[in-house]
């Protein structure tokens, strides 16, 4: 399949063909809701920090597929290292061992500290936080989940139950003996006890204009969980490989988890896998119970080889030291926008996770299609539906930080006009 | 029929000190329980050069029919060369990419895809897999309906995310992470009036395989099939199919559907799809109401991070191509056909070994009497340089499930190989016969963990000879 990049004369109507076929094999309703956010266009190319559409017009993605993208898109070496595997391996048989499952296994364990040796693969975020949560029951024999308000764990049947999400309901009862409690006050810490079998926070919520669980609580919910003998699981898909200025954000407390789930970004958006890591003893469940969970794409042979690659890329370029750099200046230079500009009335987040307070949901659209016109793809939390969450590469320099202020300082005089 | 990728360079045999690494590094991150498991089953083989319909293990430097194809993933064969030169090019301009983007690779596969989709399945939503799929296709039909309940069938297998595992028919892969969604109930399989007796206004979804795939291979006949849709039609239950496994040419049609001619409201797909090398997974639905008016309301019900990625849909795009130019369901017909008439004659010759012989297309199953026959099978395949697993909810039922790219000559030699097989497995049954018949032991031979720790002991016996005839010469 080619695409269609030679001239935008020829692009243009192409493009509108593909977005009215994308509409009537998908909804109009999905189309009209990215149109609402700027995001009229067909992507053709993805390059580092940016996205090209079919016209040949250059975005500066900060959307990076809700933050996966942390190496950028493409990384040279990574795609190189996947175009050789794929003549040397492939999906694999998911109940065979693997030399390549292994091999990452091993080198995730180290790459995240060493204190979580037990590794399960997934192929998505709900499908391993699912897992995580039956982990939990099954390795504590208890069978209450407890979460913080405000977390977004993904879409799957657990995850759904555990997220702060207001249509759920839509979707059934869901999962029992699963319930989201406030951080804040007695709440969730009250009531942890010793029928509980884990406790599933963000340590910053990504969704939830990056509101952050303070090193003192996590503290303190630690040491109430290895009191109770409940499991502390720590969700870092968003936040985890160098997203908030650390390796993971856990590091800002000092608290480790009992178990550690870490997202797509571990296939640099190369290839779809994800993982749960486990303390020995968590693990040990899975040591008694082979084959009780199993995932079909989970930790793929040819995942776990780009996966191994980024992981190398990662050790090598160590994104968490730019992500702080580039993150206090974005910061700075939000805050001098925000000074002028009564329509951001709220920043939070760490490194180059930030998420703007618009006020409303009407005016973080509007934002985000002010952006879009400044070619710049952001888009509102899942959850605080009022901000807007700027998630970029992770390789983000000084001219692209200085386009992506000017984008904003656009959007935010725009939404202002409009208000 | 079979295209073989640019050969790879000749890799270097593992040793058996490297291997004993591996499966150390695999048994101390991973499982050790899993690789006692395999080890006892004599299934602790490695996969390089995996080509066509067969794998190579580094260390016993000896081929394997690929008969387990990760429970169908490998329709279109194992490193298949157009769908590999298809990952190969996207890499050149795409990747993951956003979810929340159009790409003209994503067009084209929803547009490919819902043009071979059976009757007004015109309408789709993308998913990283299976269970993925399944959770969204039951969120839609619960939000298109308004209803709660779920009905699902004994012994069925839909996956392991929460409300995949709340359908599923096997107490094992639930029993230690319950209480599950307490919505779904299940019915027994291929029964009619039970289903009939069990639907109401109430439902919101039927959800059944069109052949039971880990419950042992069941194939659903074409008038409980019909039954079931006059069935959702009457009470307004949105009927849906879980083709993981059977889609994309399996059963001898490109959709299982086919065979009864029945369309349900909704239809989902992944395994095969992703041709064996990038996962990918689609849910097909009918453009009516409720479902399209539920979807206008809510457009996001269920975004999918790394489901319809714009590689996946390239990679996705050329599976389809390669099954359809090749019309692969017609050649899994055809071999399905010969493997089916094989088993039923080593049947004739043992039926009091093996107890049935089912399937539809290349999904085919052999029953034996008792549950610990099919580790047996499973180990004495093994040493015949065939992968095949029992069902995982059905341990007395071998699975055999080979990419529908295979050969007339390949085809021979499988189940020349399975003959040999089941001689040298029945060798051993007048041991195991007999022990069977006293009270108690049947029971504790087809107890999983027992079978395990048996196996184990036998394979540490061997090996323990092997390294003894080693060391004497």
């Amino acid at each position: 399949m080619t695409v269609p990049v030679e001239t935008a004369e020829k692009a243009v109507p192409e493009a509108g063909r593909l977005l009215a076929a994308w509409a009537a094999r998908t909804g109009a309703a999905g189309r009209g809701r990215a149109a609402e956010l700027g995001w009229d266009f067909v992507v053709a190319r993805a390059e580092g920090a940016y996205v090209l559409d079919t016209a040949g017009t250059r975005y500066l993605d900060c959307h990076t597929g809700a933050g996966i993208a942390n190496l950028g898109h493409r990384p040279p070496e990574l795609v190189a290292a996947v175009k050789r595997a794929v003549h040397e391996t492939d999906q694999g048989n998911f109940p065979l061992i693997s030399a390549e499952k292994a091999a990452l296994a091993a080198d995730l364990a180290a790459f995240a500290g060493g204190r979580l040796p037990g590794v399960t693969f997934g192929v998505v975020r709900g499908e391993i936080f699912d897992f995580a949560c039956k982990l939990a029951r099954g390795a504590t024999g208890r069978k209450v989940l407890l979460a913080a308000e405000g977390c977004w764990f993904g879409q799957t049947g657990f995850a759904l139950s555990l997220s702060t999400r207001p249509e759920k309901a839509l979707f059934g009862p869901l999962i029992p003996e699963t319930r989201i409690l406030a951080v804040e006050g007695d709440a969730l810490l009250g009531a942890v006890g010793s029928d509980t079998a884990a406790v599933m926070v963000e340590p910053l919520q990504a969704e939830n204009h990056c509101r952050e669980i303070s090193a003192e609580t996590l503290r303190v919910l630690r040491a109430r969980c290895s009191a109770t003998g409940t499991l502390l699981v720590a969700d870092e898909t968003q936040t985890g490989f160098g997203r908030t200025g650390r390796k993971f954000a856990l590091e800002e407390s000092g608290v480790e988890p009992d178990v550690l789930v870490v997202g797509e970004a571990l296939g640099a958006a190369l290839f779809p896998i994800v993982a749960a890591l486990a303390t020995e003893a968590v693990q040990g469940f899975m040591h008694a119970h082979p084959l009780l969970h199993l995932s079909t794409f989970g930790g793929s042979d040819l995942a776990c080889v780009a996966a191994r690659a980024a992981l190398a890329s990662y050790a090598a370029v160590r994104p968490w030291e730019n992500a702080a750099r580039e993150g206090k200046r974005l910061r700075a230079g939000l805050e001098e926008i925000a000074r002028r500009a009564p329509a951001i009335e709220s920043i939070a987040g760490r490194g180059l996770l930030v998420s703007l307070g618009l006020g409303t949901p009407e005016r973080a659209r509007a934002f985000c299609r002010a952006l879009a016109r400044a070619r710049v793809l952001a888009v509102p939390g899942e959850v605080a539906r009022h901000t807007v969450v700027l998630r970029p590469s992770l390789t983000l320099g000084e001219d692209d930080v200085a386009l992506l202020l000017d984008a904003v300082a656009q959007a935010a005089a725009a939404v202002h006009a409009a208000s | 029929m079979r295209d073989v990728a640019e050969s790879p360079p000749p890799r270097p045999a593992v040793t058996p000190e490297e291997k004993s690494r591996i499966e150390a590094r695999f048994a101390s991150h991973i499982s050790r329980g899993q690789v006692a498991l395999l080890r006892a089953a004599h299934l602790d083989v490695l996969e390089t050069a995996r080509d066509g319909v067969r794998f190579r293990d580094p260390t016993l430097g000896r081929a394997f029919f690929d008969a387990f194809t990760s429970a169908g993933c490998f329709n279109v064969g194992r490193h298949n060369a157009a769908v590999v030169d298809a990952l190969v090019r996207a890499l050149d301009e795409v990747d993951v990419g956003s979810y929340l983007w159009v790409s003209p690779a994503k067009v084209a596969f929803a547009e490919r895809l819902t043009s071979l989709a059976p009757g007004d399945l015109k309408r789709v939503f993308f998913a990283a897999g299976g269970g993925d799929a399944i959770d969204g296709a039951l969120k839609l039909a619960r939000g298109a309906t308004g209803r709660a309940e779920v009905l699902s069938t004994a012994k069925a297998y839909h996956g392991h995310t929460g409300l995949a595992l709340s359908a599923n028919g096997k107490p094992h892969y639930r029993q230690r992470f319950e209480p599950l969604d307490p919505a779904f109930r299940m019915l027994p399989f291929n029964d009619l009036d039970a289903m009939e007796a069990a639907a109401s206004e109430r439902t919101a979804a039927i959800i059944l395989e069109p052949v039971q795939g880990e419950a042992g291979i069941f194939p659903a006949d074409g008038g409980y099939l019909r039954g079931l849709r006059a069935l959702c039609d009457r009470t307004g239950a949105l009927l849906v199919f879980d083709e993981v496994q059977t889609g994309f040419g399996r059963t001898g049609r490109l959709f299982a559907c086919e065979h009864s001619g029945v369309v349900p409201d909704l239809l989902v797909l992944a395994k095969s799809i992703g041709g064996g090398i990038y996962p990918n997974g689609a849910v097909l639905y009918r453009a009516r109401a409720p479902l399209t008016d539920f979807v206008e309301r809510h457009p996001d019900f269920h975004p999918s991070t790394c489901g319809g990625s714009d590689l996946g849909c390239r990679v996705s795009l050329a599976v389809l191509d390669y099954l359809v130019t090749n019309r692969l369901w017609e050649n899994a017909d055809r071999q399905g056909t010969r493997l089916l008439a094989a088993l039923r004659a080593l049947r004739q010759e043992s039926p009091r070994i093996l107890k049935d012989v089912r399937g539809q297309g290349l999904m085919v199953g052999v029953e034996y009497l008792h549950e610990f026959m099919g580790p047996m099978m499973a180990d004495a395949l093994a040493k015949e340089g065939v992968f095949a697993a029992f069902s995982g909810n059905a341990p007395q039922v071998m699975r055999f499930m080979v990419p529908l790219s295979i050969t007339d000559a390949e085809m021979s030699e499988l189940i020349a190989a399975i003959r040999r097989a089941f001689a040298a497995m029945r060798t051993l049954l007048p041991v195991a016969l007999p022990a069977a018949r006293i009270p108690g032991v049947l029971r504790l031979l087809n107890d999983e963990s027992v079978q395990a720790t048996l196996f184990g002991i036998l394979r540490r016996l061997e090996d323990a000879a092997a390294r003894l005839r080693r060391s004497v010469r």
